[in-house]
């Protein structure tokens, strides 16, 4: 994303460089003070200043008289107010366009406010390019724009790649362009040689059996070659299909984030979907269809060249029609999809809904509603078919008037012995050649154009960088349990800070309570300690070693983890609580299970350890998962532990033994554990109150009590 | 004794929430030397004030909240903006203006739909702009037959009051999106 654009002369010559000043940011302001679009106005920040430049004004605010920088977004827009001197000041309003670019800029002035000149980067990509204006379609380069993108490029990788078996396809397909071409040539020969010549049956039975023979390569080739280009086609996706989600697996959870989980997921089903859809239905007959339709022009002049020429002028006439035709067909048939959908997610409301629609006695209102959308729908289908079927009538019309052209004016030839009959009916088959591709050929570059944008979005992803980690910078480490907070600061999304400068000391084997309302930052806090995410600013350290530096291997090997819901992999339940050291003996995960509380439930199951879970199979309840989720933990014999709500949302008498469980798990463990219910944290060493994305309150729980605050406040309320 | 203090305090907030104000008048808002609204209402003063639309579309000038600057507690509702004074009602606008953008289409020059984006060249209330949109995704909101939420890929909004007012060619243009 641009973080500094190129400032019209205008605007530099406002701004005084002084001797070691240097811009570092320099973004457009699309609104100006009365809320409209405005296209002359920037807010720069060099290392001492920021200005607002409005045309031919422009104000200017010291860095050093700045205390912070907050870009708040609005619904549509947003703004960047700075603390000036304490008082709290709009410097600019921006549409919702540049949200996240003023989000990073915000964060940008604060660093230079703090006094450090590091100047903040943006690995977000622009939707819309600078340059062209066309959208971006999720890639870091422009399509349009760029040169490897252009329009064939991801193809032409493609191909590279499967050249083999491309060449393959590429042979079939011109053999079978040559048999279609060929027909017509021996159907002449048959009429001219046998027909008009009252020839002999012996020369007849030879052109019906090359004819014969000609149709029946032509389906044997088309099969073989439709196979291969299916099998062709079906590799290449699934070879994708495979290295994006390797890809996936080692891209950090930040990329992840920044797209939507949709978009990525589109990726590997939809993308590779129409890649193989492509090599089955379109690719396979692209070259043999190029082929035909130019050696037929050929032919068809050769034969006749008037005749061909009176012919070729319907060939643009049917073409523009074909292509007016089918826009309005892809329009009016996109506007019966709509409705469609809108019919079928009304239903999909009033059925899911029914309890609530019968209890208030609805049932009418509903029934108008539904009617009301379900009479759109019929009336624009009703258009659509009548649509339909009027312009197959045009098409059909004008290709038969070639074909009358064709046979009035040929017929004329031949009687005037300028032409034999054979050579007219080869003409013909020609033209009726012809006009079957047409249509055919206009949908081509839309294809193709698809088929390279699917390819971009995928070797987008694939040529991202990976940030390799260097063997050599990360180290083992034995872990001890101390963590340190050192300013760390972190957010999902640039322009939404989650934590802010969080700063703690927890001695090895200290048990943590995280205490805060919903949305503050608890389970943030804790996607960091499990390095799901790094840290945007400062830094978590582990025995004094900052936590980047530790190899993720060692890392992850001594971290257990129970989450409030706890996912099971289909898969039986032993792998599961193996999932967590695929080299633990029977033995181990006996124990585990027992020391988990739950090796008991397990035995009452009729498969016992074998009993197969999952999505499709047994039903473990929320307790019971719970449980093999802990016996996944202590089979690890984590040195860090993290429990996210791991007893919520259980009965009490399943909590009870959830608890024991916990309670031997923990044990000697630096344990960090959130909780809404505050009971739930009576063996913490000691609390921590995130409230306002950062550490409201830390101490133990008389501490705390005595101290009045938030969790004091918390405390009474729950123990009323 | 004191955690019944506390108690009471949480009872009172809760009871608290439960009551309307409506900003009458009397209310005197004050522009900020940053350009926030300042409020003296009640006989309290307030440093720095947020208006919120509670009808956005269906009523955008009525039922205003004007809450804390931390927008946690509501001091009390504008029922209709146009029976305040001139000076609040600009004020206030301006200070909407600074929260809610969402450009009126009064007119639609040209749509090009091209591999999946539509291009929008149009005139709104707010100036004439162009943008993008994913015609994949819903980036058309129907508010009613006739009313239209535009979400463009940078996630603009725009809205078009009536399609019944837009000419027959505009109205063609638009046919793909209803």
């Amino acid at each position: 994303m641009i973080l500094r654009y190129e400032l019209p002369q205008q605007a530099r010559d406002k701004i005084k460089l002084t001797e070691n000043e240097r811009i570092y940011y320099a973004v457009p302001i699309d609104i100006n003070d009365e809320g409209n679009w405005c296209s002359d106005s920037y807010l720069v920040v060099t290392t001492l200043k920021v200005y607002v430049i409005s045309g031919d004004r422009i104000k200017s605010f010291e860095i050093k008289e700045l205390k912070k920088a907050t870009a708040q977004a609005g619904v549509g827009n947003g703004i960047l107010v700075v603390d000036h001197n304490g008082t709290e000041m709009i410097l600019a309003n921006y549409s919702a366009k540049h949200l996240s670019r003023y989000a990073y800029v915000a964060r940008g002035i604060n660093i230079l406010i703090s006094g450090r000149f590091e100047e903040v980067e943006s690995n977000e990509y622009e939707k819309i390019c600078p340059k062209c204006g066309h959208v971006i379609p999720g890639t870091k380069e422009c399509p349009h724009c760029s040169e490897n993108g252009r329009f064939f490029g991801g193809f032409v990788r493609l191909v590279r790649t499967y050249k083999m078996d491309f060449l393959g396809v590429f042979m079939m397909m011109v053999v079978i362009a040559i048999m279609t071409l060929l027909s017509p040539e021996v159907q002449k020969r048959l009429i001219n040689n046998v027909l008009k010549k009252d020839g002999e049956m012996k020369t007849a039975m030879l052109y019906l059996g090359i004819m014969f023979a000609c149709s029946i390569g032509i389906v044997i080739m088309n099969v073989l070659k439709s196979n291969a280009s299916a099998r062709l086609g079906s590799k290449i996706s699934s070879d994708l299909r495979l290295q994006l989600f390797e890809k996936y697996q080692k891209l950090p959870l930040s990329f992840i984030n920044e797209r939507r989980p949709g978009e990525l997921l589109n990726r590997i089903t939809e993308d590779t979907k129409y890649i193989s859809g492509f090599m089955a239905d379109i690719f396979c007959n692209l070259f043999a269809i190029l082929f035909i339709f130019i050696w037929d022009v050929i032919f068809m002049l050769i034969l006749n060249v008037k005749l061909a020429l009176m012919t070729l002028i319907l060939v643009p006439i049917v073409a523009v029609l074909m292509v007016r035709f089918q826009k309005t067909i892809g329009r009016i048939y996109h506007l019966q999809f709509k409705k469609n959908d809108d019919v079928a997610s009304d239903l999909q409301d009033v059925l899911s809904g029914m309890r609530v629609v019968k209890s208030y006695g609805n049932e009418e209102a509903e029934s108008s509603r539904f009617k009301h959308l379900s009479d759109g729908l019929s009336l624009i289908q009703k258009r659509n078919d009548r649509y339909w079927a009027f312009t197959d009538l045009v098409i059909s019309a004008l290709m038969g008037m070639g074909l009358v052209i064709v046979v009035y004016f040929g017929g004329r030839d031949v009687f005037g012995q300028k032409m034999s009959a054979g050579e007219l009916y080869q003409f013909v088959a020609y033209t009726l050649l012809l006009f079957q591709y047409v249509g055919w050929l206009d949908r081509l570059p839309r294809d193709f154009s698809r088929l390279t944008s699917c390819l971009d979005r995928i070797y987008d992803i694939l040529g991202q960088d990976v940030k390799e980690e260097d063997p050599k910078a990360l180290t083992d480490l034995d872990i001890k349990g101390e963590i340190t907070f050192d300013h760390a600061t972190f957010g999902y999304k640039s322009y939404q800070p989650v934590l802010s400068d969080i700063n703690a000391v927890i001695k090895p084997g200290e048990m943590i309570g995280i205490v805060g309302a919903s949305g503050t930052g608890k389970s943030t806090l804790i996607n960091l300690l499990m390095r799901l995410y790094e840290t945007d600013d400062g830094r978590i350290l582990v025995d004094g070693v900052d936590m980047k530096n530790i190899s993720r291997n060692s890392y992850h090997s001594q971290l257990g983890v129970v989450l409030q819901e706890t996912f099971l992999f289909s898969g039986t339940i032993i792998d599961n609580i193996r999932f967590s050291r695929p080299d633990a003996t029977i033995d181990e995960i006996i124990r585990a299970a027992k020391l988990a509380n739950a090796h008991d439930f397990v035995s009452k199951l009729p498969d016992g350890y074998n009993t197969y879970v999952g999505e499709k199979g047994y039903t473990l309840s929320g307790g019971e998962r719970q449980r093999i989720a802990i016996a996944r933990a202590i089979l690890t014999d984590p040195k860090i532990l993290i429990l996210d709500e791991a007893t919520a949302s259980l009965d009490t008498e399943s909590e009870f033994m959830i608890q024991t469980a916990l309670d031997r798990l923990t044990n000697g463990k630096t344990t960090f554990a959130i909780a809404h219910r505050l009971s739930t944290l009576k063996n913490a060493d000691r609390i921590m109150v995130i409230d306002g994305h950062s550490i409201a309150e830390i101490g133990t729980h008389s501490e705390l009590l005595n101290n009045k605050g938030i969790y004091y406040n918390l405390f009474t309320a729950q123990t009323r | 004794m004191s955690e019944n203090n506390t108690i009471n305090m949480y009872e009172k907030k809760a009871e608290e929430m439960t009551a309307t104000h409506m900003i009458t008048a009397e209310a005197v808002f004050e522009k900020t030397e940053g350009g926030f609204l300042s409020l003296e209402y009640d006989g309290k003063h307030y440093d720095r004030i947020k208006v919120v639309r509670l009808f956005p579309f269906s009523d955008a000038n009525r039922y205003i909240s004007v809450r804390e600057h931390d927008g946690n507690s509501e001091i009390g509702i504008i029922e209709d903006l146009g029976q305040m004074s001139e000076k609040t009602q600009k004020l206030i606008e301006h200070q909407l203006n600074l929260c809610y953008f969402t450009p009126v289409i009064s007119k639609i020059f040209k749509i090009k739909d091209e591999y999946g984006y539509a291009y929008f060249h149009v005139m709104t209330d707010k100036g004439e702009c162009k943008f993008a949109i994913n015609m994949g995704s819903n980036a058309v909101t129907k508010l009613s037959d006739t009313r239209l939420i535009i979400n463009d890929v940078d996630e603009n909004r725009f809205e078009i009051r009536d399609v019944d007012k837009l000419s027959m060619k505009e109205r063609r243009m638009l046919d793909l999106f209803l």
